[in-house]
């Protein structure tokens, strides 16, 4: 096997600790370094997708909806997947793909809707499936081991598995089928490459898409709607190995 | 490429989940057009309250403390359910009505587990967006605050919070009916109507509703329209043998023939414009037979867009206001020509203020209506006019020298209108009542008269009256309450404006506050009446449904003088007659309706188990 091949490779030259520190703040200086490696076009990405949720919800509208009623989502943390293909020396395509989180809605209003509680709840979750594409302008040559790239791109997200539970069927009325559309929108990305060995990278990013989607509720009948604009903004740590 | 398949296959495998969607909700649609479907199950909790919190509501508003002082605290709290259910229109046609289903909660004993249910029937409403079952819509003319408040907080307040489960349509024609227009008053289609949304509700209530079940005890109540539908549904479920525990029918217009004869003759009440034109408009929606163009009927100035004007975008106030409707005049004050006529109603009216307040210019029928309705009313006479004041001293009833039966209703009527509100009547077929039955109304009445109505139908049910007055065992099936403790010939209503006059003089005399003045009102007119009160605390208690009259009006009393006085009124008989306006127009609804449901409450108490 191939990819085994270049283990078995990495493996043979081993480098001591002493002389990777100084490799590592020679680049840190000039933010460029000798061009050590051959160029791989491929490079898959695993790491950690941290996403800071900064909702802006219309207050929910319908039927049997009390004024003022609110929802926020909790922030949450995924395993970032993504696959880069080097298309020249200064761009790169990146097709983003983080195992889908799930994650829970908050109510957000008054503390109480008649008698049932209201602000703070959780009450129900919703996963959704958001992959970006983003083509990225990477700074500094092919010789440079730190490179800073910004990107530009689309975001598509699907919601599934939406769910309201107990305490959401509560303040709802009852059993409650929600529905969100798909939101297609810009993404951009700021994000900073280091290539310590040939075929791994590491990369730290700052990412930001326009996440908004109309949401409806159908309970017993009884629609109820809001728009939320979900304006996530995703810190990446990932490391990458390129074929 | 072992890591890039690995992303792929988690993209595909979210792709797969994004598939299955939302899944199941436990819900389901009954796509069934049979009258008595419940259309969603389980259907919408719309609101939940706790018995404090509903108390504390009430209490933080004057309109609410007045309510809690008559219906008593808060035992159990309340779950809302707004459901929907497939019913018939006038015409035998499919269509879809909504109602509320009002589930009491809570630990304390009678607020769970097997309970009786209470089937509500409301009154007249001119908004099609009435809505029983959104109790958190303070805009809904169901339960508004404004124009002395709405029967959705009285009935929870009443009843569901005192452990009756209770099931009120909205009725067809209003909120999210399929129906374009309400059935106002054809007995029938209303009966159907109720049954079907007690059948739907039923439905509900097994598939579980807050762990609540039905005891199988029924009572059924209402007030005004809702009274006539009582009394409606009531006759229809005995004929269909469904078991009825008991019914309290509150100021209904059960004889329809005879409120429309005494209407037309020159008794006309002071809601008649709006009711006039909502059983017209119904009658000719079902029946097609009452005109050809609506200027057939109603006065130029009205006749553009009115068959379709009720129910519809406004409240009774707007309908005024925007000058859809004619305020009181209901005919032309010019006299018609006919003889008989003419001559009635000028006696009428010289005699009563109020139905003089029913002739003007505008006005909202043609004399051509009145003259062949009461030449119909002439040849085919209703008998129970014979016993309504002032009828029986005038031709042709004055003519009857031994009637089989003064409470029948005319053999014959052909007039359409006429004979359509013959059908409808509730005299119009022999039946008896089976269980016990209270009639209560206020024989001051200015809306629903009360000797046309509840008078008439209680000869119609002579043979099942008890003798005995409220409040004892009953010694016959129907109990006939008056809760109106007036003994003057000129009603309760002047009784207090002269009271609130002269207590106004004096208090402008001695510089009292607003707060004392209106406090002094409220002492005159309890004064007044002091039979119907307990005086022993630090203000005086009702003790009967009289006294609860009583001290609504004189709250409205009281309420007028503090307005029109920070107004600029000081004239005390300027007052007086401000006052005599605001109980009149306060009288029927809501001051008899809290009265009589008082009542109700009590006349129930021993069937029901539910405390008086």
């Amino acid at each position: 096997m191939k990819t085994n091949n270049r283990f078995a490779q990495l493996r043979s030259v081993p480098m001591p600790l002493f002389q990777k520190t100084m490799a590592f703040g020679a680049c840190l200086a000039a933010l460029a370094c000798t061009p050590a490696f051959a160029q791989n076009n491929n490079t898959v990405f695993v790491g950690l997708y941290s996403v800071y949720y900064h909702v802006n919800a219309d207050d929910v509208s319908g039927p049997f909806t009390p004024p003022g009623l609110n929802a926020d989502v909790n922030n949450v943390e995924t395993l970032y997947l993504a696959y880069v293909r080097r298309l020249s020396t200064h761009f790169q395509a990146e097709l983003t793909a983080g195992v889908p989180p799930q994650t829970d809605t908050i109510a957000r209003g008054p503390a109480f809707v008649g008698s049932v509680p209201y602000n703070g709840q959780t009450i129900g979750h919703v996963s959704w499936f958001a992959p970006t594409a983003l083509l990225h302008y990477v700074f500094f040559d092919d010789s440079a081991r730190w490179r800073p790239y910004v990107g530009v791109g689309v975001n598509f997200t699907h919601f599934f598995d939406r769910e309201i539970n107990a305490a959401g069927q509560a303040v709802f009325g009852g059993p409650t089928r929600i529905s969100l559309t798909n939101s297609v929108g810009p993404a951009v990305s700021l994000g900073l490459r280091y290539e310590p060995q040939e075929h791994w990278k590491v990369i730290a990013s700052v990412n930001a898409a326009r996440v908004k989607s109309d949401l409806t509720a159908d309970t017993a009948g009884i629609t109820r709607r809001t728009t939320v604009d979900f304006r996530p903004i995703a810190i990446v740590f990932a490391m990458g190995y390129s074929f | 490429m072992r890591i890039v398949k690995t992303v792929f296959l988690t993209a595909l495998a979210a792709l797969a989940l994004a598939a299955c969607g939302g899944g199941s909700t436990g819900a389901s649609t009954n796509g069934s057009a049979q009258p008595g479907t419940l259309i969603y199950s389980p259907p919408l909790r719309s609101a939940s309250v706790n018995a404090t919190d509903f108390g504390a509501s009430l209490g933080a508003t004057a309109a609410g403390q007045q309510l809690l002082a008559v219906a008593g605290q808060p035992k159990c709290g309340i779950d809302f359910y707004y459901y929907q259910y497939q019913t018939v229109g006038g015409k035998n046609e499919q269509a879809t009505a909504s109602g509320v289903i009002m589930v009491p909660t809570g630990s304390t004993a009678g607020c769970s587990g097997a309970l009786p249910i209470l089937l509500y029937t409301h009154g007249t409403m001119t908004t099609r967006s009435y809505n029983l079952g959104n109790p958190s819509d303070t805009t809904n003319e169901a339960w508004t605050t404004a124009d002395g408040g709405s029967e959705g907080p009285i009935i929870s307040a009443m009843f569901a919070a005192q452990g009756y489960i209770v099931v009120a349509s909205n009725y067809a024609g209003y909120d999210s009916s399929t129906l374009p227009y309400h059935p106002y008053l054809i007995g029938d289609q209303q009966a159907k109507d109720v049954i079907n949304s007690l059948t739907a509700a039923r439905t509900a209530l097994k598939g579980g509703l807050s762990g609540a079940s039905d005891n199988g005890k029924l009572f059924i109540t209402g007030h005004s329209e809702g009274g006539y539908v009582t009394m409606a549904t009531y006759r229809a479920m005995l004929a269909a043998k469904m078991p009825v525990t008991a019914v309290a029918p509150t100021s209904g217009a059960f004889d329809l023939e005879a409120f429309g004869d005494a209407s037309v003759l020159g008794e006309v009440t002071l809601a008649s414009p709006i009711n006039f034109t909502f059983v017209i408009g119904a009658y000719q929606t079902v029946y097609g037979d009452i005109y050809a163009s609506p200027t057939d009927v109603f006065s130029a100035t009205y006749a553009t867009g009115i068959g379709s004007l009720l129910p519809g975008a406004y409240t009774g106030s707007q309908l005024i206001g925007t000058g859809k409707v004619p305020q009181t005049a209901l005919f032309s004050s010019t006299p018609t020509g006919l003889a008989p006529l003419d001559t009635l109603t000028a006696g009428i009216t010289a005699a009563s203020p109020l139905a003089a307040l029913g002739f003007g210019n505008p006005y909202l029928i043609n004399n051509s209506v009145r003259i062949a309705y009461a030449a119909d009313a002439f040849a085919n006479p209703d008998h129970g006019l014979h016993a309504v004041p002032p009828f029986g001293g005038f031709a042709p009833w004055s003519s009857f020298v031994s009637p089989p039966d003064f409470s029948v209703a005319a053999a014959t009527p052909s007039y359409p209108l006429r004979a359509h509100l013959h059908q409808n009547d509730l005299r119009a077929t022999a039946w008896a009542p089976a269980t016990p039955v209270l009639m209560c109304a206020g024989h001051d009445d200015p809306e629903v008269p009360y000797a046309p109505d509840t008078g008439l139908f209680s000869q119609f049910w002579a043979p099942y009256l008890s003798t005995v007055p409220f409040g004892g065992v009953p010694n016959n099936l129907v109990t006939v309450l008056d809760v109106d403790p007036d003994t003057t010939a000129s009603g309760i209503q002047q009784t207090i404006a002269t009271l609130a006059a002269t207590a106004f003089a004096t208090a402008l005399a001695t510089h009292a506050s607003p707060t004392q003045m209106a406090a002094d009102v409220q002492a005159a007119v309890i004064g007044n009446f002091a039979t119907h009160f307990n005086f022993t605390g630090p203000t005086p208690v009702p003790i009967d449904p009289q006294g609860l009259l009583v001290a609504a009006l004189a709250g409205v009393a009281a309420q007028v003088v503090v307005t029109e006085y920070a107004a600029g009124v000081t004239s005390p008989a300027t007052m007086g007659q401000e006052v005599l306006l605001g109980t009149s127009e306060f009288y029927h609804f809501p001051s008899t309706q809290v009265a009589c449901d008082a009542a109700v409450r009590g006349f129930f108490a021993p069937l029901s188990g539910v405390a008086p």
